[in-house]
């Protein structure tokens, strides 16, 4: 039979192992496949097919004895050379780099004195690298063996750069070298400002080489992290700018300067150190606690400042900018006279089981088992005195911020069912509240106001409105503009949401097929705004009378499809937001005051989707009628290696027991409504509602009192 | 034109590509409709042909000079699966002795007899065996030696090496868990800190890199999400921007491109639409349809109706356009098919334009004579065959709900005559031979 002339040449011209548009993604490396089936389809003469054969046949001889010598261990000069031998023709064979790393690893440990054996046998490694590279310049156990060198100490940065050089101006995007870039610049401690200028040379070469942007950013990041002279974000990031318009005025298709500038704004808008957001109580504020499910009767000013309990307890809610890991009560010092909170336990609320979190709660005790009597208490919070508060990109909270709150504790009956059932259709009135009343709850303290952002924000704006015509343009300008709502000092002064929910209005429009992105900022934008002043957001505020005039924020009908600005809604009971088209409550831990909250007809799809709840504490009352709950559309068993119920944490407790078959079922919505505390539910108006799944719920929440409109018990 | 800055490099190549691929599509559109027909058709008997010629050049010795031999087994013998095929008993029994002797005696795949076992050849290996199928098949492999070779690859970071003192990057991450998945060998060791090594690979463009620090790239994309979609960490990841990212890799041409700014390349059919499908099955089918088209369907279903109207306004249906047609009109020629008319009846709505994908392929990456390819002007080779004929299986059901329902005839560019075994989008083999393989092994266990 004769050798099939597409299998197995040997043989491969550098100029096709370096073609720079080729970039697949095989499993080891493209040229291996390229030399099998990849040659070009011509007509062979035939003194090439006897080559060919005869190359073929003697690497089939170097492979046999190759595999030989590494069985047996023989790590001779003669043996190593074989090794080199066939990884020069074929760098894929990564069983030869590993015979080679052992075969280097056994010299070495006999003569580990001698400096220039030691040397010679690392640069004839280097060599084997860089002839196989040759070869196939996407080898993945080449780049590797190179960097198992490197590792050992040897080889000087400028040995390594003048090989980049060389193939990276054959290939500019290959993301090997760029990797091995990287990490020779680490290991080597070559300053990254002569990275930093090198991407320059490479941009200035050709802007749309994406992957010398992508390098920038991360080279700047490590700059600007460690604050490298002359890297200090307010001269930098402007500077920044100015290069990456030169790249999107001179082509608008081209991708590469876009993403570099989505970075950009990202270095804009975000502060390094983390920042304490908001609070509740907030500073300043008085509040009134009482016990038991009824609220007091009291003026209208002071609703949204009582809060009541029947766990007897409040929650402080801290809101940082970004993700913190270190709140504890060594950081964070509380002082008051409430009794029983000498040492209060921070958790963050988070679903994951993490350590890090934008929100942290502690629960105060007020309710003391000795008689109470109305007082007033101060409570003074001291965060970030001492060190440990840390982001999760490493940073301190560095500077210590305190508050001062008032507590007024009331003495009430306690009240343990809920005899009236919260029907969310009527009862509500319009809050004619003072905006005085309000103004603690919008104050916020922003500290990140500084001058160069904003001036570099504005400047930006100016230079895309004139580009807003295209796609990508008016997407710039939305985020742009948004950018600017989020460092202005106060909200709405020079903030133009109604000009950014119509860029949005008109991306979904334009850009039917990332509907879904553009309905999601489009949300954003929109609670930004509602949340914005004081003025904008009493207009969503409500009294519902059935509930003692208790005050509900009313988010309903707004086309919502996702939950933003919680940070500014903490203070908030009851929460309205039916008739959305809300996938997930993610978000909504953060306020964990709710105790009543209305999610009905929306578009939730299971109960994980509400996973976020388990953190809401209070809560009591929950409509999710008229979802899409038990309207898989994916098939959770088919995806999940296994299954979410092997984990066996259920069969622990008595209703798992119990319930197996109803549990296996149902296990979503037990894992949710088992952490709840409820004592009314709507679940009417899902795939999942029935009569069985009715059964199950009261065995799941003992407590529950309403089910579907339904007294359970009496 | 001499006002215009001269243009780069890449841009250059890119108008090479367009040039190459709007010609193709000129022709298409200008020609009559039997030969419209025939370069639209998948030519299953030469496509079948130059497999299986590859599979029995393979052997009869499964020759093992090189250090992906069960890639390439796997590639073909997938191929055919697709292809609604199966190899005959000769070549299976060859194909399962071969796969055994590249199993390492501690467990795991090498690249061939007597190489190091290699998580990327152990994926392939296995995913071959699921393929052919059968108890002698599945029972070759040995689980629990596989089992502790997943183990030893395990790095403190936890991600993956590719093999013993090999590269840690999200292939081996992926091959790790997927085999595992398969094999109903995950467990808590295997699956700890993944989720975080993952993550750290994913960067602000939204898309996942090979290692932290790198751009990333629709292979790598692929393997992460499918990684914490199978351990059950999807939710961690950014899927937003992730969406974002992977539909917008769809260019001009309408294949798919691997990296910002990359040319078009037939395999990413699969490794960009594959993430694509997953995300529209994670999110809710109604919110991804296009909303301008709420009010003509026929099977819209219950609460859309009543959803929708605030606040939006409302577009004529015809505006729907992509990025597509607006080249089209640049570029003086075009494809005249306007599909996105027959979307009004609404299953899931694809975020990818996945006819004009399966045009791409069809047209610029199918080579007549059997075999696919990257692009037009490129050789065949198995591995884009593989990737091209699993990306439009991918397209074909794009609209369905899950692997289980078939597609319409619309759905399909060409219609049945074209239709490809839907696929198991986690780790790529054909949705029968999947249950067959999960079944035996969950048996096993």
């Amino acid at each position: 039979m004769k050798p099939d002339r597409n299998k197995f040449s040997i043989e491969e011209p550098l100029s096709l192992s370096l073609d720079r548009s080729r970039d697949d993604f095989q499993p080891l490396s493209s040229t291996s496949e390229r030399k099998m089936h990849g040659r070009p389809r011509k007509a062979y003469k035939p003194e090439e097919e006897a080559a060919s054969a005869s190359k073929a046949a003697k690497l089939r001889s170097l492979q046999t004895q190759f595999m030989s010598i590494h069985h047996h261990k023989i790590y001779t000069k003669e043996a190593i050379d074989l090794s080199r031998k066939l990884l020069e023709i074929n760098p894929e064979a990564y069983t030869a780099w590993n015979y080679r790393k052992l075969a280097v690893e056994d010299t070495l440990s006999r003569e580990e004195s001698n400096q220039d054996l030691v040397k010679s046998i690392l640069d004839e490694e280097l060599k084997v690298v860089e002839s196989a590279l040759r070869q196939n310049f996407k080898s993945y156990g080449a780049w590797h063996h190179r960097k198992w060198v490197l590792s050992k100490g040897h080889s000087s940065v400028g040995n390594e750069l003048r090989l980049l050089d060389k193939f990276q101006s054959l290939d500019s995007r290959n993301f090997h070298a760029w990797n091995y870039r990287r990490f020779a610049v680490e290991l080597t401690n070559r300053s990254k400002q002569d990275e930093l200028k090198y991407t320059e040379d490479m941009i200035s070469k050709d802007f749309s080489n994406y992957s010398a942007w992508h390098n920038r950013s991360v080279l700047l990041s490590s700059l600007l992290a460690r604050k490298a002279e002359g890297f200090t974000p307010n001269e930098k990031i402007p500077e920044e700018y100015k290069l990456v318009h030169d790249a999107i005025f001179t082509d608008e298709d081209d991708q590469s300067g876009w993403f570099y500038h989505l970075w950009l704004l990202d270095q804009t808008v975000n502060v390094e150190t983390p920042l304490l957001t908001s609070s509740w109580p907030s500073h300043g504020s008085c509040i009134n606690l009482s016990g038991g499910d009824g609220c007091l009767n009291d003026s209208s000013s002071s609703k949204l400042t009582t809060f009541c309990s029947d766990l007897g307890s409040f929650p402080l809610i801290l809101y940082f900018d970004q993700p913190v890991s270190g709140v504890s009560s060594s950081t964070v010092a509380v002082d008051s006279e409430l009794r029983g909170n000498e040492d209060l336990v921070w958790e963050p609320v988070s679903n994951k089981n993490s350590r890090v979190s934008c929100v942290w709660v502690a629960r105060l005790n007020y309710m003391s088992s000795e008689p109470c009597f109305p007082k007033e208490y101060k409570v003074k919070v001291r965060i970030g005195n001492s060190p440990g508060i840390v982001s999760s990109r490493g940073c301190n909270f560095s500077t210590p911020y305190e508050f001062v709150f008032t507590a007024h504790v009331h003495d009430t009956v306690r009240e343990d069912s809920q005899e009236v059932i919260v029907s969310w259709t009527d009862g509500f009135d319009i809050w004619d509240a003072q905006s005085k009343d309000l103004n603690f709850l919008v104050n916020l303290d922003q500290q990140m106001g500084l001058k160069w952002r904003q001036e570099a924000i504005e400047e930006e704006i100016e230079l895309f409105r004139a580009l807003s015509d295209s796609k990508i343009g008016k997407l710039t300008l939305a985020r742009l503009l948004m950018a600017k709502a989020m460092i202005s000092e106060n909200g709405v002064k020079g903030v133009h949401y109604e000009e950014i929910l119509e860029l949005y209005s008109d991306l979904m429009v334009l850009d039917s097929s990332h509907y879904r992105y553009y309905k999601d900022e489009h949300s954003v934008a929109l609670l930004h705004k509602v949340t914005s002043s004081t003025e904008s957001l009493s207009r969503y505020l409500f009294q519902y009378r059935d509930i003692n005039n208790s005050i509900c924020l009313r988010l309903n009908n707004l086309s919502l499809s996702r939950i933003a600005s919680v940070e500014k809604l903490l203070f908030v009971q009851m929460l309205d937001l039916s008739h959305n088209e809300l996938h997930s409550t993610e978000g909504l831990e953060a306020m964990q005051l709710i105790s009543c909250l209305n999610l009905s007809h929306n578009r939730i799809r299971s109960f994980s989707a509400l996973d976020s709840l388990r953190h809401l504490k209070q809560l009591r009352v929950l409509d999710v009628s008229h979802n899409n709950i038990g309207e898989h559309s994916v098939d959770t068993t088919r995806y999940l290696c296994s299954s979410p119920l092997s984990n066996s944490e259920w069969t622990e407790d008595e209703v798992g027991r119990q319930m197996t078959s109803l549990v296996t079922k149902y296990w979503d919505a037990y894992f949710v409504l088992r952490d709840l505390d409820l004592k009314q539910l709507d679940i009417a108006g899902n795939v999942i509602a029935g009569d069985e799944f009715s059964s199950f719920v009261p065995q799941v929440v003992p407590k529950l009192v309403w089910l579907d409109g339904q007294k359970l018990r009496s | 034109m001499e006002e215009l800055p001269s243009i780069t490099v890449s841009q250059r190549e890119q108008f090479l590509v367009e040039n190459d691929v709007f010609g193709m599509y000129s022709y298409f559109d200008t020609s009559d409709i039997a030969t419209q027909k025939f370069m639209v058709e998948i030519q299953r008997d030469k496509q079948l042909d130059y497999l299986m010629n590859g599979l029995r050049q393979l052997g009869p010795s499964f020759s093992s000079l090189d250090a992906n031999r069960p890639w390439v087994c796997y590639w073909i013998i997938h191929s055919i699966a697709l292809l609604g095929e199966s190899v005959d008993d000769d070549l299976e029994n060859n194909a399962i002795d071969f796969l055994g002797r590249c199993q390492g005696s501690d467990g795991g795949y090498g690249g061939g007899p007597g190489q190091l076992p290699h998580l990327a050849t152990s994926y392939a290996a296995v995913n071959t065996l699921v393929t052919l199928g059968g108890e002698k098949a599945f029972s070759s492999i040995n689980r629990e030696q596989m089992a502790c070779f997943l183990r030893r690859m395990k790095d403190t970071n936890g991600g993956f090496r590719m093999h013993n003192m090999g590269e840690i990057d999200v292939r081996a991450c992926y091959t790790a868990i997927s085999i595992a998945s398969i094999l109903n060998i995950v467990d808590d060791e295997l699956t700890r800190g993944l989720g975080d090594y993952i993550l750290s690979c994913q960067t602000y463009e939204g898309g996942i890199g090979g290692e932290p620090g790198s751009e990333a790239h629709g292979g790598y994309t692929y393997c992460g999400l499918a990684t914490m979609i199978l351990i059950n960490e999807v939710d961690r990841l950014n899927l937003d921007s992730l969406m974002n990212w992977v539909v917008h890799r769809q260019g001009v041409e309408l294949g798919f491109q691997g990296r910002t700014n990359k040319l078009v390349d037939g395999c990413y059919t699969f490794w960009q639409a594959a993430p694509c499908v997953l995300l529209q099955r994670f999110f809710s089918s109604q919110d991804i349809a296009p909303h301008g088209s709420s009010s003509h369907m026929s099977q819209g279903t219950d609460e859309d109706h009543e959803e929708h109207g605030h606040d939006e306004d409302d577009p004529e249906d015809s505006d729907e356009d992509d990025s597509d047609e607006d080249s089209d009109e640049n570029s003086g020629n075009g494809h005249q098919v306007h599909h996105t008319s027959t979307y009004i009846d609404r299953r899931i709505q694809p975020v990818f334009d996945s006819l004009g994908l399966q045009r791409y392929v069809l047209l610029c990456s199918q080579v007549a004579d059997g075999g696919f390819r990257d692009k037009l002007r490129k050789p065949r080779d198995f591995y884009h065959t593989c990737y091209c004929l699993s990306g439009l299986s991918v397209a074909q059901h794009a609209w369905s709900k899950d692997e289980d329902t078939p597609p319409l005839t619309r759905d399909i560019l060409g219609g049945y005559a074209n239709h490809l075994e839907p696929v198991h989008l986690l780790h790529n083999v054909v949705m029968d031979r999947y249950n067959e393989a999960i079944e035996f092994f969950h048996r096993e266990a």
